[in-house]
């Protein structure tokens, strides 16, 4: 107690944010509270934001649809895009809107979702007609009659031309069998309709060289290719494409800074037309120069990451370490006196709701497992340690964290990096927010990120230096293309398989692929045995890894061929000016361009197949209360004739993962480690290697569609288990011991294999966390998890009382913001099955 | 003592709850010891009462006769079992005599929806779930909290487990109502670091009507703990129209000021929260504050802070609510 006593002396009598350190604001209370700003503009524009409804903009698609299939159509496919995109941001209409101080859109306004035709526009042309995205019941789009008419008009030219066309023309039967269209194993539709995403610009270097600077480096590298180089033409190709993307981008940015000072001179408040007169001088600057000080710094970091969005139709486009990048800029504007701490405050906060604004549209299908997340993936780190190792953690990690507090929107998705050198008033902060149960922020452990990243071969300064992309996936900034969430793999379908031959569990003639498949002999996976016959559970664990292996090479042929399409058809010339070495190779970042490659797909239902397992190993072969014959016909029955089954495998007689029982542990270790096993270090067709994940965001809900009963006490179609979590049934959870033996269970997996990064999901009734007390525990709770080498945690903080009153009386909840997965979301935007699936999960309370 | 068969001792437990943050400084696993002399009405935990093994019942847990039937099929009583039923569902069990020695249809329930209270549990049995958080005793100086139930109805087996706490040097607290022999007490107390204690009213007929005995021999036991220099942590479980008068309040302060010379580290005025209804219901007991409702939660919360404002002028370090570190 002694050393605590002494880490929890304040060290430190700088100013570290305009909030005291270990100022609370409430336990519990996301959603309860107004004007959480202290400053009125913001507080302003938050409730402008949320009055406005999303909508579509057809701006993009049509500018888009005339370079690409008029203007440009001899052009090799990489100046063909470069071409219509710089069309795009000639041409696009732009708006400052009111109160801005920093500007900048995705060629759509704010709130407004561009559309990208050239992945797909069939389904949406669709939807507009036979399932009104206005009348959903989340993720609304209103959508006007002059954009529906736009987009129908297009809609024809790009039959046969659409990235998702491509790719399913390359698919065999095999690899389309066990897909997201037919029985679930592989989840790989992600990057087969929209783009890539997932990543993270080199922002160090542009905003200390602008674009201008970039530009140079692109005439610098035209001058070296040597003509009898066997890829000069490919190079050359390149380089012309950076170019013409620079025209575009100069021209964009200045845009805005015109628009700003044909504003300014027609406004009549003072301070307003100096504000404007500023916000033109900013972009006027940063069009071609560096930033200079930490307003024209965050205005161009923030349309330099538009322009990425405008382009690739990814999402989890990431902002990159905040407190690292702008610190510089900070500092000096502080000593020269140029803003105060307050002015930074807001503008902090200020750039938070111009990512609040942005938004994507998703198919009605994606929206009921991945619903209420706008843009998706807008993440963003602070804390954490230097190249050398020392901590990082400056001012503005502290003012990042007040500005959640202040705004409480899901935007941006938050992550504080911790080692054991992180302030203990740094902590402080982070949980302080934690607790008010927005969900924000997630917490990461610099050293199992570190070590994860070194295990695929990152030199160390560079590893030190990752960002979680997206959710969590770590990922090293300015260098990396890492595909991460490539596919969700389905690991609870895939060991049904391993105990019925190589058959569905319930297969029969209903089936649509009866008559090709069980009914001609066939089976959907491999024979590899089956629970009736099994002598062992060696035999089990033996079936199961054969059958993974068996579906694991199918995912990563289907995933190569996404792969090497978005290289043919969708090259991605303006992300490849931020992306290192792209310009160096000369060579787009699809394609390899950058200096660390991966693909990095997920593995769902970790916690219900270790369950499942531990069930079998118990009462089949250690107890021998069942034989395997009943169990499986138990699950076939889905439990219907089979209660008292069903009641026990629910039970606390059983071994369950996420006790600390290593009888089960050992089980979830099994299955990370085979999921690993055949994943890692595989080729991809970018030029990297694959680097498997464990978290399942909301595919769990998914995933669980496609999986009839499994032994674990789960009935057909219930999520599977939540990302690395322990399993909740209908029948309830199955860890029973607390957070210390959920802690411990998780970090028994061997986290440093899982480089495509991993989520822990925990709920705190609020009483749990309350007070100091509440405080320091989940503080020691999360070192401790943190030294046996945890890589991650996230958190809700909401009575499930308040869960289910939400469900039921949605217009009293508007603002209840919660964690889903990767993400926070307003509950009252989350479809049903997202919000059972979040009330269902085990809430920790011990008063 | 209880012995088992092979002479190993051992205590009848209800529950072990790790990360405990409430009961002693830390994180902390409580032990839940079972039987208890008192019979406080305002208990939420009447599990902990009895000194014996209990069957405890979840009628809404059962799965259905039609479908299972295991307890009754189970029951040797056969036709003339205690458990009874109602629309293909498990209706009530009043225990008999002969349940002590069968609790088989407990055992056989798939669901729980028939459970035993209190398990026999010896100390290297208990020393291997406490040992599983160590490390997080070691990193908050948390530890082990012996809990009720009372304690000291086992304060040998108590005695035993806290010894082979110390041994591993894990930090140890005993929560008690203190209602025992002294030497009990005393006892306990080599292998106590720290001791949680109540003081339900200063008025021994109103003790005496509230829990069932009268308050002389705990103020007794308080005293010698203050005496011992044993760290102490007072609580006052504030129960609205029984314990709450400002007279009362003022009698516990000046108790604790004069006579044991304010040895205290921490006084707790907990609210009462009227939680104990589903498990009365499982033990076919009534629940003594079931009609009571309780005033509005502000009306409440004030009326705490005033009563905690009250105590500071006896310069007690008086804390609304458990949630305040101890030290
Ligand atoms: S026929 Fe049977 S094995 Fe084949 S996919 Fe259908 S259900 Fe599965
Ligand atoms: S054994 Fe349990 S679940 Fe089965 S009928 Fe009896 S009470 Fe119900």
């Amino acid at each position: 107690m002694m050393e605590s006593a002494i880490k929890r002396e304040v060290k430190s009598t700088e100013p570290m944010a305009i909030e005291p350190f270990d100022k609370e604001w409430g336990v519990g209370v996301s959603g309860l509270t107004e004007n959480t700003s202290p400053f009125p503009r913001i507080n302003k524009i938050l409730k402008w934001l949320k009055e406005r409804d999303h909508t579509a903009d057809h701006e993009r698609a049509v500018i888009y649809t005339d370079g690409y299939f008029k203007k440009y159509t001899p052009y090799p496919q990489i100046l063909k895009c470069a071409l219509t995109l710089r069309d795009v941001l000639q041409n696009v209409s732009i708006n400052i809107w009111p109160d801005e101080l920093i500007v900048g859109e995705i060629a759509a306004p704010a709130k407004s979702a561009p559309v990208y035709p050239e992945f797909s526009i069939d389904w949406l042309c669709d939807e507009m007609v036979n399932a009104p995205l206005d009348q959903r019941r989340n993720d609304r789009y209103v959508i006007s009659e002059e954009t529906k008419k736009a987009l129908f008009e297009i809609k024809d030219y790009w039959k046969g031309h659409t990235l998702e066309e491509h790719i399913l023309s390359t698919l065999t039967e095999e690899e389309l069998k066990g897909s997201h269209l037919e029985k679930g194993v592989n989840f790989f539709d992600l990057y087969v309709s929209a783009g890539a995403g997932h990543v993270c610009a080199d922002y160090d270097k542009l905003l200390s060289i602008g674009f201008g600077g970039i530009r140079k480096q692109v005439e610098d590298q035209i001058h070296k290719v040597n003509t009898s180089d066997p890829d000069h033409l490919t190079k050359k190709e390149f380089y012309d494409a950076e170019l013409i993307i620079l025209d575009g981008v100069t021209s964009y940015i200045s845009r805005y800074g015109h628009l700003a000072a044909d504003m300014a001179e027609k406004e009549t408040n003072p301070e307003r037309k100096a504000e404007l007169l500023r916000i033109s001088s900013n972009c006027l600057q940063v069009a071609e120069g560096p930033a200079r000080d930490f307003w024209e710094a965050i205005q161009l970091w923030h349309i330099a990451t538009n322009m990425i969005i405008i382009e690739t139709n990814g999402h989890s486009v990431t902002y990159g370490r905040f407190d690292q990048i702008f610190y510089p800029y900070y500092r000096r504007d502080i000593e020269k006196g140029t803003f105060n701490r307050e002015f930074i405050q807001e503008l902090i906060e200020m750039s938070f709701l111009k990512i609040h604004e942005l938004c994507k549209i998703r198919n009605k299908t994606a929206i009921v497992f991945s619903s209420g997340t706008f843009m998706g993936g807008t993440a963003l780190d602070v804390g954490g340690v230097d190249k050398d190792g020392n901590d990082a953690t400056n001012d503005l990690s502290y003012m990042v964290l007040d500005a959640h507090a202040h705004t409480r929107i899901p935007n941006p998705w938050m992550g504080v990096r911790l080692h054991e050198n992180s302030p203990w008033e740094f902590k402080v902060k982070t949980f302080n927010v934690i607790r008010i149960g927005t969900g924000e922020p997630k917490i990461f452990n610099d050293a199992a990120m570190i070590k994860a990243l070194q295990n695929y071969d990152k030199p160390i300064e560079d590893a030190r230096n990752y960002v979680g992309i997206g959710c969590v996936e770590p990922c090293v900034p300015g260098k990396t293309y890492g595909w991460h969430d490539s596919s969700s793999f389905n690991i609870a379908k895939v060991m049904q398989l391993a105990i019925n031959g190589g058959r569905c569990i319930g297969c029969g003639s209903h089936c649509p692929r009866y008559s090709k498949c069980a009914g001609i002999g066939g089976r959907l996976g491999i024979d590899t045995g089956n629970l009736e016959s099994f002598e062992s559970f060696d035999q089990v664990m033996d079936s199961f890894d054969k059958q993974m292996e068996y579906w694991c090479n199918l995912m990563i042929s289907q995933i190569n061929k996404v792969d090497l399409a978005h290289q043919r058809l969708k090259p991605l010339p303006y992300l490849s000016l931020l992306i290192e070495d792209c310009i160096g190779k000369g060579k787009d970042v699809s394609a390899g361009g950058a200096l660390y490659n991966h693909s990095g797909p997920q593995g769902v239902g970790i916690g219900t197949v270790a369950d499942s397992l531990a069930a079998i190993k118990q009462l089949v072969f250690d107890e021998k209360k069942v034989d395997g014959k009943t169990l499986l016909n138990a699950i076939r029955a889905n439990w219907q004739g089979h209660e008292p089954l069903y009641a026990l495998v629910n039970s606390d007689r059983m071994h369950c993962y996420g006790n600390d029982d290593d009888y089960a542990d050992d089980l979830a270790r099994f299955v990370t480690a085979t999921y690993c096993k055949h994943v890692e270090h595989r080729p991809t067709p970018h030029g990297g290697e694959y680097m498997p994940g464990v978290f399942s965001v909301s595919q769990n809900v998914m995933a669980g569609f496609y999986v009839a009963a499994t032994p674990d006490g789960r009935k057909a179609g219930e999520p599977l288990s939540d990302c690395i979590g322990p399993v909740h049934t209908q029948m309830g959870s199955h860890d029973r011991n607390g957070p210390t033996a959920v802690a411990k269970s998780v970090a028994k997996l061997d986290h440093s294999r899982i480089g495509n990064g991993l989520i822990l999901n925990w709920k705190f009734s609020p009483g749990a966390v309350s007070g100091e007390t509440g405080r320091d525990s989940l503080i020691s709770l999360m070192d401790i998890y943190f030294e046996n080498n945890g890589m991650q945690s996230q958190f809700n903080i909401v009575g499930k009382e308040v869960l289910t009153d939400a469900q039921k009386n949605p217009d009293q909840y508007k603002d209840l913001l919660v964690r889903v997965a990767g993400y926070s979301a307003y509950f009252i935007e989350l479809s049903e099955e997202l919000q059972s699936d979040l009330i269902g999960r085990t809430e920790l309370s011990f008063d | 003592m209880k012995i088992t068969e092979d002479g190993e001792p051992y205590g009848l437990i209800t529950n072990i709850q790790k990360y405990t943050i409430h009961d002693g400084p830390g994180i902390r696993t409580e032990i839940f010891f079972k039987g208890c002399p008192l019979r406080c009405i305002w208990c939420s935990n009447p599990e902990g009462q009895s000194y014996e093994q209990q069957i405890g019942i979840y009628p809404s847990k059962c799965i259905g006769l039609s479908k299972c039937s295991l307890c009754i099929n189970s029951c040797p009583r056969g036709t003339d079992t205690p458990i009874k039923t109602e629309d293909d569902r498990l209706l009530s069990l009043q225990e008999i005599p002969e349940c002590k020695n069968c609790f088989r249809c407990a055992e056989e329930c798939p669901s729980r929806a028939i459970m035993i209270w209190g398990k026999k549990m010896s100390v290297p049995e208990l020393m291997k779930v406490i040992l599983e958080d160590r490390n997080f005793y070691l990193k908050t100086g948390g530890g082990v909290t012996l809990s009720g139930g009372e304690v000291m109805l086992q304060w040998e087996f108590a005695a035993l487990l806290l010894k082979a706490c110390r041994d591993a040097s894990i930090h140890t607290c005993v929560e008690s109502s203190l209602y025992c022999p002294t030497e009990h007490m005393e006892k306990v107390y080599e292998a106590t670091d720290l001791v949680i204690t109540d003081i339900k009213h200063m008025d021994t007929e109103r003790h005496k009507e509230y829990t069932g005995v009268g308050n002389e021999l705990i103020l007794k036991n308080i005293k010698r703990t203050a005496e011992l220099k044993k760290p102490l942590v007072i609580r006052i479980p504030v129960v609205p129209d029984h314990n709450n008068s400002e007279k009362n309040i003022r009698a516990t302060g000046e108790f604790i000021r004069d006579v044991l010379g304010n040895h205290v580290i921490q006084l707790q005025l907990i609210p009462f929260r009227k939680i104990g209804t589903e498990k009365y219901a499982t033990l076919n007991l009534p629940y003594p504050m079931g009609d009571f409702s309780p005033p509005e939660r502000s009306v409440w919360e004030k009326n705490l802070l005033r009563l905690t404002e009250i105590m500071k002028e006896y310069n007690i370090p008086a804390v609304a609510g458990s949630s305040q570190k101890m030290c």
